[in-house]
């Protein structure tokens, strides 16, 4: 498999400059560890936030450098509250989504939502600020068709599915334009697993249509 | 005389290149040596930088004070793990300051892909010529050009975006503009940057003067 469907300039600009949120941020990393060309981009947006750094006025700071180094040792080292190394990642999926899964893609409890379409939520945590969740598509399964109010993005686990834009794989991202409207066709006769996480807690004004819709995603 | 012109546009990239050369070579010495005279150039260069930044965010003075110098002791222990082939010193401690930012608002990191991911790089793409890392002095001061070159109105919306914190949305309402405005502006000036790095001719002439 190789991916064909990336992620947008403004999505990596953002997630460089540290303005989205963790659900969104998991589904740029998954994507950038299986694509050298956008991590490749992303780093170029890390760049330009350093350079930019530099055109930055300094304002006073109260502490000099050898007060800092004085109390260097009575300051505890700062350690980011990362995920244990050992965090049972499932195989076949890339870390950043392993790590918030217990249990390998198939066991999950899934919820059916409507025939051929099960889902499972990610985070009860983030539901004010948007869906994050899988998304397990049968085989022959029709979307009806929809479009989005703002950013989506849809990374591909698992299988296929392919609509007006193209076609989209294990690896690919969506990272579409709110207003490109479209119907994903399960393609291939295995079931597509899709992560989605959806932006902005401003949005709910399209929520109702939305869940009118027993589906939400893709 | 334009004093909004840059005059003398040469010397102003050596000044900038010879910078960046000082605190990379600063960071190495620090990560070498524990060398206090290179930490206390690099601290009077960035340690008001962190803080400014932290507080475009909107963060209170106290907070942004007290963060700026666990930033900037990371800095000091941490500096072993900086690689001046992968990246300059700036963008080494503006993606320190953005992840302790994140964590600290948020009470989780950044996610980031892991380098030692069995999924990392099974996948590649057919296309990779217009991507390309930003690996030697010569790029960074490609980039910097590029960034000084931009239209105004997409260096603004860069700057709302990387130094005040403002999501796209945001950055949309401030400027009384519609969001695709935005979005379309930011695409153009990751474009444009890439293309200098790409474009080694034309990026290196230097920023024109009209
Ligand atoms: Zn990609």
């Amino acid at each position: 498999m190789s991916v064909s469907h990336h992620l947008a300039d403004e999505t990596l600009q953002d997630y460089a400059a540290g303005s989205l949120s963790s659900p969104m941020e998991t589904l740029v990393a998954c994507h950038l560890t299986v694509c050298q060309h956008c991590r490749d981009r992303a780093s170029i947006a890390d760049h330009i936030g350093g350079s930019l750094f530099e055109e930055f006025e300094a304002v006073d700071v109260s502490l000099s450098a050898s007060d800092l180094l004085a109390q260097a040792n009575v300051m505890p080292a700062h350690s980011a509250p990362s995920a244990s190394p050992a965090a049972n990642p499932v195989s076949g999926v890339p870390r950043p989504l392993a790590r918030l899964l217990n249990d390998p893609l198939e066991e999950l409890d899934w919820k059916r939502i409507a025939p051929g379409i099960k889902q499972y939520n990610l985070s009860d945590q983030h539901r004010r600020f948007g869906a994050f969740k899988l998304l397990h598509l049968a085989p022959g399964v029709v979307l009806s068709a929809h479009s989005h109010n703002d950013r989506e993005l849809t990374y591909v686990v698992k299988g296929s599915y392919q609509d007006e834009v193209g076609r989209f794989k294990a690896g690919d991202i969506a990272d579409l334009d709110g207003d490109v409207a479209h119907q994903p066709v399960v393609d291939t006769d295995e079931p597509c697993i899709a992560l989605i996480a959806t932006h902005s807690p401003v949005r709910y004004t399209g929520m109702f249509g939305k869940i009118m819709q027993p589906f939400i995603g893709i | 005389m334009n004093t909004s012109v840059p005059t003398q546009p040469k010397k102003r990239t050596d000044a900038a290149a010879e910078l960046r050369k000082r605190m990379g070579d600063n960071l190495v010495a620090i990560g070498r040596d524990r060398d206090e005279v290179a930490f206390a150039d690099v601290y009077s260069y960035y340690a008001g930088r962190v803080k400014s930044f932290l507080m475009g965010k909107g963060m209170v003075e106290e907070i942004a004070e007290e963060l700026t110098q666990e930033i900037m002791l990371t800095v000091w222990r941490r500096a072993e793990s900086y690689d001046p082939a992968k990246a300059a010193a700036s963008t080494w401690l503006f993606t320190i300051a953005r992840n302790r930012r994140i964590d600290y608002l948020r009470g989780n990191s950044r996610i980031e892909v892991e380098l030692d991911d069995e999924m990392l790089d099974i996948e590649t793409t057919e296309n990779d010529s217009q991507a390309k890392f930003v690996d030697d002095a010569q790029d960074s001061i490609r980039l910097k050009n590029a960034l000084e070159k931009l239209p105004q109105e997409q260096r603004q919306v860069m700057h709302l975006s990387y130094f005040r914190g403002q999501s796209h949305g945001a950055i949309a309402k401030w400027l009384d503009l519609p969001i695709g405005t935005v979005k379309s502006r930011i695409r153009l000036a990751m474009q444009a940057v890439r293309v200098s790095l790409q474009n080694e001719e034309e990026a290196l002439s230097e920023p024109s003067n009209d």
